[in-house]
C-alpha cells in the first residue's frame, strides 16, 4: 500500500503565460487499479510526472506515507534496437520476478514477436511489451500514462484484470481518456480540471469491476456521467 | 559504394581537366601554363610509379591521424556530454579552439617537432579532430529520452549504456561523420606537407610547384582522388557492416 498525497501544487512551465496547477490538492494511490482522467492538455502527464519525482520546480508538496518506488510508463518509450524483446526482458528483469515472465508474455500477446526486434512491432505491441517490462519490476506504485493506447479493447481488458489479478497489494494509476474503460475498471477516478476550477481535482469512486463479475449497467452510467459532469 | 565514388570521382577529375584545356585553347595558353595531352601523358609515364608511393605513404599517414582523432573525439566527447563543470569546461574550449585555423599553427609544429612523420602525423589529426570532437559531444550528449527513460527510473543507467544507446541511435551520423573528416585527415596531411614535410604526395606537388610543372600537379591530384575514394569506401563498407551487425533487430 503506498498512498501519495498532494497539497497545494502550483506550477506554470517555463515561459508559460497561466498555470498549469493552481493550489491542486488531492490523494492517490490507496493499493488497487486507480485512474486519472481529464482532457487533453489538463496536466495529466505534467502530474504523473511530479508523482514520480520526474518533474521538479513546482510549489506545493507530494508526499508518499511509505517509501516505496514509484514507476512512470508512457506510451512512446522504445527499447535499444540491439536486442530483440525476449532478450531485452530476459535482461532486465530482476531474478525474483523471473518466475512471472512467462504468465505476462502470454497475458498480453507477445509470444508471437518474442524474437523480434521493437521497431518491427506494431504501435500496440511496443506498447505491450513496454508495459510487460515495468510490470516485471520491482515497483510499489506504478504510473500507466496511456501505456495501452493502439491496444484492442478485448486486449485491454484482458491485460487490466491481469494486472488485478497479479498485483493486488501493488497501486497503480491509469492515464486513459476512455471514460467507459476508467468507469468500469478503476476504484478510483482523479478526474483533473483545468486551473481556472476549484477544486481542481475531483476523485469519484469507480465501479473497480474483476473478471468474471458483470457490471451493473445503471451504475456504470452513472459514473461514466458524474465523470463526465466533473470534467 | 567504391564503384560510385570512383565514377564520381573520374567525371568530376576530367571536367575539371576539360576546363583548363578550354581555357588553355580560349585564351591561347602556352603548354608552359598549361601542358598539352601528349605532356601529361609523359608526365605519367615518368611519375606515376613515383607518386603512386608517395600517396600511398600520405594515406597511411592520413589514416593512422584519422584513427588518433577517432580514439580523442571519442574519449572527449564521453566526457564532454557530462552536465557537469568538466563537460561544461570541455565543451566551450573545443568550441573556442575549433574556431581558430589549427594549419596556421603548423609551422610552430615543424619547428618543434622537425619535418617528420610526428609533425604530419599531430597536424593530420588536428585538423581531422575538432570538427569529429563537435560532432561527437552534440550526439553523446543529446538524450534518447523515450529509451534512456526506463533505465534511468529503474536505476539501470550506467554511463557505458548511455553512450551506446546514444551512439547506436545516431550510428548513420557518426558513420557519415566519420567518413567525411577522413577528407579532413588526408587534407592536413598533404598542407602539413606542403609547410615543411620532406615525404609524401604533399611534399612533391610542393616541388612540381617550384618547377611550374603542371602535369605532375595533375598526376597527383588523380592518384589522391583515387586513394581518397578508396578509403572513404572503405570507411562505409565498415560502417554498414558495424550497422548490420549492431542493428540486427533493427526494422
Amino acid at each position: 500500500m503506498m498512498p501519495i498525497e498532494c497539497r497545494n501544487i502550483n506550477y506554470k512551465y517555463p515561459g508559460a503565460n497561466i498555470p498549469v496547477f493552481n493550489n491542486l490538492s488531492c490523494s492517490v494511490g490507496d493499493t488497487g487499479f486507480h485512474a486519472l482522467f481529464g482532457q487533453s492538455g489538463v496536466g495529466k502527464s505534467t502530474f504523473a510526472r511530479m508523482i514520480a519525482g520526474q518533474l521538479n520546480g513546482f510549489a506545493g508538496e507530494i508526499r508518499t506515507r511509505e517509501p516505496g518506488k514509484v514507476y512512470y510508463s508512457y506510451n512512446l518509450e522504445r527499447l535499444p534496437g540491439w536486442s530483440g524483446v525476449g532478450e531485452h526482458i530476459e535482461k532486465i528483469t530482476p531474478e525474483a520476478n523471473r518466475h512471472k515472465i512467462d504468465e505476462i508474455i502470454e497475458t498480453f500477446g507477445l509470444l508471437s514477436c518474442i524474437d523480434s526486434g521493437f521497431s518491427q512491432l506494431s504501435l500496440g505491441q511496443r506498447n505491450r511489451v513496454n508495459l510487460a517490462r515495468y510490470l516485471l519490476q520491482d515497483f510499489d506504485f506504478l504510473i500507466m500514462d496511456e501505456s495501452l493506447a493502439n491496444v484492442d479493447e478485448a486486449m485491454r481488458e484482458q491485460i487490466i484484470y491481469k494486472i488485478k489479478a497479479m498485483f493486488p497489494e501493488k497501486s497503480f494509476l491509469y492515464i486513459s481518456h476512455s471514460v467507459a474503460e476508467v468507469s468500469t475498471f478503476c476504484r478510483n477516478i482523479l478526474v483533473l480540471r483545468d486551473f481556472s476550477k476549484s477544486p481542481q481535482a475531483l476523485k469519484i469512486n469507480g465501479r473497480d469491476n474483476l473478471k468474471g463479475k458483470d457490471v451493473v449497467k445503471n451504475d456504470l452510467e452513472q459514473t461514466m456521467l458524474e465523470i463526465v459532469n466533473a470534467s | 559504394m567504391l564503384h560510385k565514388r570512383l565514377y564520381q570521382f573520374v567525371l568530376v577529375y576530367f571536367i575539371g581537366l576539360a576546363f583548363l584545356f578550354a581555357v588553355k585553347g580560349i585564351f591561347n595558353l602556352s603548354d608552359y601554363v598549361i601542358p598539352g595531352l601528349p605532356d601529361i601523358y609523359i608526365t605519367v609515364r615518368r611519375v606515376f610509379a613515383r607518386y603512386f608511393f608517395d600517396v600511398l605513404n600520405t594515406l597511411s599517414v592520413a589514416i593512422v591521424g584519422h584513427i588518433l582523432s577517432i580514439a580523442m573525439a571519442t574519449v572527449v566527447g564521453i566526457i564532454g556530454r557530462l552536465s557537469n563543470w568538466m563537460g561544461s569546461l570541455i565543451r566551450t574550449a573545443a568550441f573556442n579552439i575549433q574556431a581558430y585555423p589549427i594549419v596556421a599553427v603548423a609551422p610552430m609544429i615543424f619547428i618543434l617537432l622537425g619535418d617528420g612523420l610526428s609533425s604530419r602525423l599531430l597536424i593530420a589529426a588536428m585538423i581531422c579532430y575538432f570538427p569529429l570532437l563537435l560532432s561527437f559531444i552534440g550526439i553523446l550528449s543529446e538524450p534518447i529520452t523515450d529509451i534512456e527513460h526506463f533505465y534511468i527510473h529503474s536505476g539501470r543507467m550506467r554511463w557505458q549504456l548511455e553512450v551506446k544507446i546514444r551512439a547506436f541511435e545516431n550510428m548513420n551520423k557518426l558513420i557519415t561523420v566519420v567518413a567525411g573528416s577522413a577528407t579532413l585527415a588526408m587534407v592536413g596531411t598533404i598542407v602539413s606537407e606542403f609547410i615543411g614535410a620532406s615525404a609524401g604526395i604533399g611534399y612533391s606537388i610542393r616541388i612540381a610547384l617550384y618547377q611550374s610543372d603542371l602535369s605532375k600537379i595533375l598526376v597527383a591530384l588523380f592518384l589522391i582522388g583515387i586513394f581518397t575514394s578508396f578509403y572513404l569506401a572503405l570507411l562505409e563498407w565498415l560502417g554498414n557492416i558495424v550497422s548490420r551487425n549492431w542493428g540486427a533487430h533493427e526494422a
